[in-house]
């Protein structure tokens, strides 16, 4: 899966437009990064990547390119 | 002495006595010199539970209660050998957590299967002459205040509490001829390894806090829940049946 296919499975999760999201970009920046949101990541890399992240991963994660870094591991 | 809760010598199958509010359930139970039958997925652990326990009687039986298939020959293979059941205590469950878009058809129905169709299907299986005790039988399912309280990313889970809960109320009517009293207990927050990963994964969460904060009496131990579903499977709670019960700590 490309970079920016990733980038547009994490657009579509927080009902982002496309192109919205860089890797550059930190999650505190993200204003849709909530609580929901990280839930939804969760999910999203146990549906789409069968990997169990948790909480203290998410915590981990200072930037957009991070969590994709995550999806390659 | 006189004791209320007397469960002494009496024969209770728990599923999901592995870890959390089932494993609590079982100590609490081997307390009371009740012989229990633990069964959970996952055999170290339900051998570590046992080996906690201090009826020699009390046993294990692995399976997956997700595969709905197995079940009445998992509950006929455990009677044949064990003999009659007096109690039932279903603590087997998943806590999914999801955003609504999340939540496909066959989500749902893993939730559902695990959480509300396993107990339905465990019930009708012991509920069958000479599988029960001749003195009747008390069933105990672990919902969740979540069944009849609304709360994000939870629609599945709480759904699954709720039928449940629907379920207790006809089955309990439906086989009292047969002296069987049904119920379910509905926790709020208690401290488990299930509520240590939603307060980690959802942080920050105003939703979350707010149901938190409403249980003033802070949050519970498993124990808390495992005292109410003693004294439910006990001759105490005779004239109990078809209720759904909550140990919320003031958060009902």
């Amino acid at each position: 899966m490309s970079e920016r296919e990733k980038l547009a499975l994490l657009e579509d999760m927080l009902e982002l437009d496309e192109g919205e999201l860089s890797a550059e970009m930190k999650l505190e920046d993200v204003l849709q990064f909530d609580s929901m949101a990280r839930l939804s990541l969760i999910v999203l890399f146990e549906d789409e990547f069968g990997k169990k992240i948790v909480g203290k991963d998410i915590d981990g994660f200072d930037t957009i390119g991070d969590i994709l870094a995550k999806m390659e591991e | 002495m006189y004791n209320l809760v007397n469960l002494k010598d009496k024969t209770i199958l728990i599923t999901g006595a592995s870890s959390g509010i089932g494993q609590a359930i079982a100590e609490l139970l081997d307390k009371l010199e009740a012989r229990v039958i633990l069964v959970a997925r996952r055999e170290d652990k339900l051998r570590e539970v046992l080996d906690g326990l201090n009826n020699q009687s009390s046993c294990y039986y692995v399976a997956d209660l997700s595969k709905l298939d197995g079940i009445e020959e998992l509950i006929k293979g455990i009677i044949a050998e064990q003999g009659a059941l007096d109690g039932f205590v279903h603590s087997a469950g998943i806590g999914s957590s999801r955003p609504l878009k999340t939540i496909k058809p066959n989500i749902l129905q893993e939730v559902m299967s695990i959480n509300f169709s396993s107990f339905v299907e465990i019930c009708r299986c012991i509920s069958i002459k000479k599988r029960y005790a001749e003195s009747g039988c008390s069933i105990v399912g672990i919902s969740s205040i979540a069944s009849c309280q609304g709360n994000a990313s939870k629609t599945a889970y709480s759904a699954s509490k709720a039928a449940m809960d629907a379920a207790v109320r006809c089955m309990a009517k439906e086989l009292s001829v047969k002296g069987f009293r049904v119920n379910t207990v509905m926790p709020g927050w208690i401290e488990t390894a299930i509520y240590e990963q939603h307060m980690q994964n959802t942080k920050g969460s105003a939703d979350v806090e707010a149901v938190r904060a409403r249980q003033y009496l802070g949050v519970g131990k498993p124990v808390d829940v495992a005292t109410l579903v003693a004294f439910l499977l006990s001759d105490a709670a005779r004239l109990i049946t078809g209720a759904s019960l909550d140990v919320t700590g003031g958060g009902a």
